[in-house]
């Protein structure tokens, strides 16, 4: 028994020392340039070609630094639940989460999340934030303090098919009853054999993500000065029964129950005369092993119809790298931060993956961003430039806001309830919300 | 004397190792109770600053007006009787079809398990494929005989019964596994003899197979009942409650509340109250419609 008690320690004993003497000298190695060698940080991705970039480059990361990660990659559905979970508890569990810019507010106002300023004074070996998309810094800053680097982000736009639009001779739809009269036409002159126009109508942010743009474009938002809900008026009416009308006359069949993926099929496979949808798609048309319009889709900005929008009718998202309050490494964590959104890493993506949501100025103007995305590079600028960051609410609430409004999408897509009265019935939820 | 005291002893010793178990088990029932209902009782959302505030009955109140809540319900109970009841009916259909002696039979009896055994995401995928309206087998099947396209998961009043259909077509196998290994047991020469007497089929079966399996079917049924309320995976990943509310259970109404609003404390009312709405069903279910061998 007592033989056996000391060998074991005098094992650990010279495994201690083995230790030792290897960090020791991996801390002769580093020396000061890696102040932060050795340290393991966790880190809550979100999955997307941008994702996918940062994973393939994490050697070049560790080898500059020293620092390893893990990383974690989910749904965006699922890394929500996850990260609040986990920043409720406040337990450190993860030290970088990647959020869209509309939990920004709401994060610091909860004190989940740190803000980034000092950190960037005192370690900008990757970072310039001259670099950055002017209008991506905006969402993930409050008061006047950054508290995210972009890491994508994406506006919506119009797509439409050049080649019909030439043969049935119509003219680039500029306000949302062009947009209809567009659809009608294509679907009468092509015997309904192309659908007019395809738009995701699932209930939940899907839909409301789209209808969103009539909402703005007619001169309605979400929410009043006061921090309201502003869906009870005539434009908000106006504007989900102009929506719900265009697709059920001239949409496919079963839209109702299409997100993001449905849609972009349809349209990539040629079964469509436009979609309204996020400018990510652009990069999936112009992908020949994917999609059989290649070269034949036009980029035009969302419409508008009303003179005095309150608000942008083109989305502003920004998914953004936070470092959590209760991470212990802050500083390694701001060095991963700053190193997945650098000019170089963004420049590097392009040729690993399909990441046309780059946020750094420098990587939208290099060749490769040119050679990929140049067809809707334009159109695509020109939406960012009017984005909307307010464009899905951004309070605290804003995902049982998105909630219930796509309960009211849904009703009047499928033709259960008007769009008054749905509309009604989400303004008195979203004001209970408000206030709880 | 001395044997009753063996018996003693031993009882005892057989208590040592159930006791600590049972202890056990009780205490984390209890404990996790108990944390829920203080949940209940207090307002965490993780979404707020002000901070946890005890707020008495106010969830309970919340959930007895809120429409919402009380549709999911309502739907949560009307999938319940139906799901059960397709399972068990065509269940015990399928297990009388296959006590017949036929060549394959063997066969038949392992492809007909195959749903069981599915995940429930490669189930659900499958069938939100096949339902498809623009590209579905379903609807193409459909046009092969002139029938127009139906949208099967995007139409609010038949998306519940598109939901249904998978959920029949993954759990009946299970009711017509327990049903057949009961008719295994039953003895032949019962039917022989009813057989013999002149009785019709149909009679055989009302009369003497039946009542011999009506024990496994309670038990059946039962257990297919508690799934039901527990029905999450095929609604999620089909329909995700949509379109129009028409396809929400309270389930999945308590997972919304709970990761897309985050209001933790109103998510576990409902789910509390679902558990003691279900548990007093099944307490009736059992009392009366069971039985006596069964409970």
């Amino acid at each position: 028994m007592t033989r056996t008690g000391s060998a074991s320690r005098s094992i650990c004993i010279a495994m201690a020392a083995a230790f030792a003497t290897v960090t020791t000298w991996a801390d002769i190695a580093v020396g000061q340039d890696k102040p932060f060698a050795g340290a393991r940080l966790s880190v809550l991705m979100v999955g997307h070609p941008t994702t996918d970039a940062v994973r393939k480059a994490l050697p070049d990361f560790t080898a500059a630094t020293g620092i390893d990660v893990d990383l974690e990659v989910v749904p965006e559905a699922d890394s929500v639940p996850k990260m609040m979970l986990e920043f409720s508890a406040g337990s450190g569990r993860y030290d970088v989460v990647e959020a869209s810019s509309i939990h920004v507010k709401g994060f610091v106002d909860a004190d989940y999340i740190v803000p980034l300023d000092d950190l960037a004074t005192r370690y900008g070996e990757f970072y310039d934030k001259a670099d950055f998309v002017p209008g991506y810094l905006t969402p993930n800053t409050v008061d006047g303090k950054l508290y995210g680097l972009p890491l994508f982000g994406e506006s919506s736009f119009l797509m439409y098919r050049k080649d019909l639009f030439e043969q049935y001779g119509i003219a680039v739809p500029k306000t949302f009853d062009e947009i209809e009269a567009a659809a009608k036409t294509v679907k009468e002159k092509s015997n309904g054999r192309i659908v007019g126009i395809t738009m995701r109508g699932q209930q939940g942010i899907q839909g409301v993500y789209i209808w969103a743009s009539y909402l703005w474009g007619m001169g309605g938002s979400f929410l009043t000065d006061d921090g309201k809900s502003a869906l009870d008026t005539p434009e908000a009416a106006t504007a989900l029964d102009k929506f719900a009308h265009v697709l059920r006359e001239y949409g496919p069949v079963g839209v109702a129950n299409m997100g993001w993926e449905e849609n972009r099929l349809l349209f990539q496979q040629g079964k469509a005369a436009m979609t309204l949808d996020a400018t990510v798609n652009g990069a999936f048309n112009e992908d020949p092993s994917v999609s059989t319009v290649v070269g034949k889709v036009g980029y035009a900005p969302v419409p508008v119809q009303t003179d005095s929008p309150k608000g942008g009718s083109s989305s502003l998202a920004v998914f953004g790298l936070n470092i959590a309050s209760a991470s212990q490494q802050q500083e390694a964590a701001w060095l991963f931060i700053s190193w997945a959104t650098s000019k170089k890493q963004q420049i590097n993506s392009l040729d690993t993956d399909p990441n046309s949501g780059v946020t750094s100025v420098a990587a939208m103007n290099s060749p490769a961003f040119d050679k990929r995305y140049g067809a809707f590079k334009k159109a695509m600028l020109a939406s960012l430039a009017g984005g909307n960051p307010q464009y899905i609410p951004t309070v605290p609430r804003a995902n049982e806001i998105v909630n219930n409004t796509g309960i009211a999408v849904s009703k009047v897509l499928a033709g259960t309830a008007s769009a008054a009265d749905a509309l009604k019935e989400a303004n008195e939820l979203n004001n209970a919300a408000l206030t709880r | 004397m001395k044997r009753h005291g063996m018996h003693h002893i031993s009882r005892n010793h057989a208590r040592m190792f159930y006791q600590p178990v049972v202890g056990f088990l009780a205490l984390a029932a209890f404990a996790l109770l108990g944390y829920a209902i203080w949940l209940c009782l207090h307002n965490i959302s993780l979404m707020t600053t002000k901070g946890t505030q005890f707020v008495g009955f106010q969830n309970f109140v919340r959930l007895a007006t809120d429409w919402r809540g009380l549709q999911a319900l309502w739907r949560t109970v009307l999938f319940i009787v139906l799901a059960t009841s397709f399972e068990v009916i065509l269940g015990i259909a399928i297990a009388l079809f296959l006590d017949q002696e036929f060549r394959g039979k063997k066969f038949v009896r392992a492809v007909i398990l195959v749903p069981m055994i599915m995940t429930p995401v490669i189930a659900g995928l499958t069938w939100r494929f096949l339902f498809n309206a623009q590209s579905g087998m379903i609807n193409y099947w459909l046009s092969t005989i002139g029938v127009a396209p139906v949208d099967w998961l995007g139409n609010p009043n038949v998306a519940l019964y598109a939901v249904l259909v998978a959920d029949i077509w993954q759990w009946t196998p299970f009711v017509v596994l327990l049903a057949m290994s009961t008719l295994e047991t039953i003895p032949k020469d019962l039917v022989e003899a009813a057989r013999m007497d002149g009785a019709s089929e149909v009679r055989i079966i009302w009369h003497v197979i039946l009542p011999m399996l009506r024990r496994t079917l309670a038990v059946a049924a039962l257990i297919r009942a508690i799934d039901s309320v527990k029905a999450f995976d095929l609604f999620y990943i089909m329909t995700k409650g949509g379109p129009a509310l028409s396809t929400e259970t309270q389930n999945l109404y308590g997972y919304t509340v709970a990761f897309t609003n985050f209001d933790i404390s109103y998510a576990m009312t409902i789910a509390l109250f679902l558990t003691i709405v279900t548990n007093i069903a099944l307490m009736l279910l059992n009392r009366f419609a069971m039985p006596k061998g069964v409970r």
